[in-house]
């Protein structure tokens, strides 16, 4: 049975269609990326999941019915929707307190989790006085209160330094270790390339593409890069035999040959190559190819 | 929904906002009471007679209090769309209406505590004051009243003025903006509720906040102010319209996206 289920789902603010007739279905204990451009529709999408905006059409399943009717429903699934959503007066322990009492978790169960977000040196302070980062590990923490068995999580990696992102990266796999599920959205595919199992991947509020990344990279191929002083005459060449070519000075990305192939048309016309490898599609070229969108470096 | 009730006592626990309502409350009710002790001519105090209490600042807290409190409803609500607490606090508890209906008991039952105190307090230190300069307070006339009268009348004071809190809760909801609901109710309640009155007063009585005043200082043996509504009558009144917002509160927020 899938963990969370969104059937033709629809939101309509005002004249804006900010999500379009979308539909999945994630499996139990998979790590999937939700993925898209800012404003493509992530956000509404996990919050009509747990009922905080009203689908004009369509419906969401978690765990089998909709989340408001869920018995202790913070238990069951957690979601960081927005890290900014604390108290500022208030201290990041107190913060953590007022959650876990509505939900009926233990307050011991707070301790234990500002030790896992590294928070307990911070507890007793106000969280006006929280770094990004530290209100985005409180948030987590939050998400882990009552160690539901479902994540959603709305851009977990902003406003982290390098080193969150590398301690989010380690967060999501001990979760997917623990057997969670993880839905976890994102505009910075590099925050979830190494952790996800699936990826949606959502644009103007339609969902273009769904399923395993590599499955997904499988129709756009791999890309050759070569570096040569001849890039322009290499370039006219390779684009005279269908390739497709990018130039930057003397940089060239081509899709279509081999590098076998672009090594021979090199030396059939006496070019010298100073560099030349083959480069598997990142999901950042996956995501470019299939969004449309011309978002990032290509 | 006792897991919700202790969220929500934690909440005002846990910041400044109450202590900080109760400390305005203090100085509102005892601040008058001691400048009218210190420095209004005995001659005058006395020959104020049965207004003597109102003299001494219990008015001025009988009447600012419930206003104070009303204010402290709106921003236990409105700061939650403020600073975003309001997805925690639905995604903890998915059916709104126990929210907002923890909400306005826990606002209701503070507000009301805040008066007793304040209300305590003035009266005290109004006394401390009397015996001081050695003024007949006229608590006399008071001790006429029989004591189910009294406790009817202070009751009738401490349930208006936590009508007044969740009043306060109820209409943070239906607005949610927290500027514009405070800055909204106090003009209303303190400029248009009043020019009203005075050019239309079989009108004016009936409007929500004069029908507050009206439970709050037509009480005991201070003489009438403004409009004439008795003290139970404009409870009934009150209790009415708490009804009507808190209703219209649930209804909207229940039908609201939260973004």
């Amino acid at each position: 049975m899938a963990v969370i289920e969104v059937e033709h789902l629809t939101k309509r603010f005002g004249k804006v269609l900010a999500v379009d007739d979308v539909s999945f279905s994630i499996q139990p204990g998979t790590i999937t990326g939700f993925l898209g451009p800012n404003g493509a529709g992530k956000t509404t999408t996990l919050r009509m999941i747990v009922d905080l905006v009203r689908p004009t059409r369509g419906s969401t399943r978690v765990l089998g019915g909709p989340y408001h009717d869920l018995a202790r429903p913070w238990t069951r699934v957690g979601a960081l929707l927005d890290a900014s959503g604390f108290h500022p007066g208030r201290s990041g322990r107190n913060a953590l307190r007022v959650v876990a009492r509505a939900s009926g978790i233990p307050e011991s169960r707070v301790e234990t989790v500002l030790e896992m977000v590294e928070l307990t040196g911070a507890a007793k302070r106000a969280v006006k006085g929280y770094s990004t980062g530290m209100r985005q590990r409180l948030a987590l923490g939050c998400v882990l209160l009552g160690d539901p068995e479902v994540l959603l999580l709305d851009e977990p990696g902003n406003g982290l330094d390098p080193e969150g992102i590398r301690w989010l990266r380690t967060f999501l796999r001990q979760r997917t270790a623990e057997g969670k599920t993880v839905l976890v959205s994102s505009h910075v595919l590099a925050e979830v390339e190494q952790t996800v199992d699936e990826v949606l991947i959502i644009s103007r509020g339609k969902l273009v593409a769904q399923g395993p990344i590599a499955e997904l990279a499988v129709g756009i191929g791999a890309v050759v890069r070569c570096r040569t002083p001849q890039a322009e005459r290499l370039q006219e060449l390779l684009v005279a035999r269908g390739a497709a070519v990018n130039r930057l000075d003397a940089a060239l990305a081509v899709r279509g040959p081999s590098a076998a192939e672009v090594g021979q048309v090199a030396l059939d016309n006496s070019i010298v190559l100073h560099e030349l490898l083959t480069e598997q599609p990142s999901l950042e070229d996956l995501f470019l190819q299939i969004a449309g969108t011309r978002r990032g470096p290509s | 929904m006792i897991d919700l009730l202790k969220a929500e006592i934690l909440k005002v626990r846990s910041t400044r906002t109450a202590l900080g309502l109760l400390i305005a409350a203090l100085v509102i009710a005892v601040l008058p009471t001691i400048l009218a002790v210190l420095l209004i001519p005995k001659e005058e105090l006395v020959a104020t007679e049965g207004g003597l209490i109102a003299v001494l600042g219990i008015m001025p807290a009988a009447s600012l209090v419930p206003l104070l409190c009303l204010v402290f409803g709106i921003l236990s609500m409105t700061n939650e769309y403020r600073h975003g607490t309001v997805s925690y606090t639905y995604l903890t508890t998915p059916h709104r209406g126990q929210v907002i209906l923890v909400k306005l008991l826990v606002c209701a039952v503070i507000g009301a505590a805040i008066m007793l105190v304040t209300g305590v307090l003035a009266v005290v230190t109004a006394g401390l004051g009397a015996e001081l300069r050695d003024i007949d307070l006229g608590l006399t006339e008071l001790s006429e009243t029989s004591d189910w009268e009294l406790l009817r009348d202070v009751s009738l004071v401490l349930l208006t003025t936590g009508l007044a809190t969740a009043f306060g809760v109820a209409l943070g909801a239906l607005i949610r903006h927290q500027v514009i609901t405070v800055a909204g109710t106090l003009i209303w309640a303190l400029a248009v509720e009043n020019i009203i009155s005075g050019l239309k007063p079989s009108v004016g009585e009936w409007l929500p906040f004069t029908v507050f005043l009206q439970v709050v200082v037509n009480t005991g043996k201070v003489d009438p102010v403004g409009p004439s509504l008795s003290s139970l009558q404009a409870f009934l009144v009150s209790l009415a319209y708490i009804a009507l917002a808190s209703v219209a509160a649930v209804y909207t927020t229940m039908r609201r996206d939260v973004t």
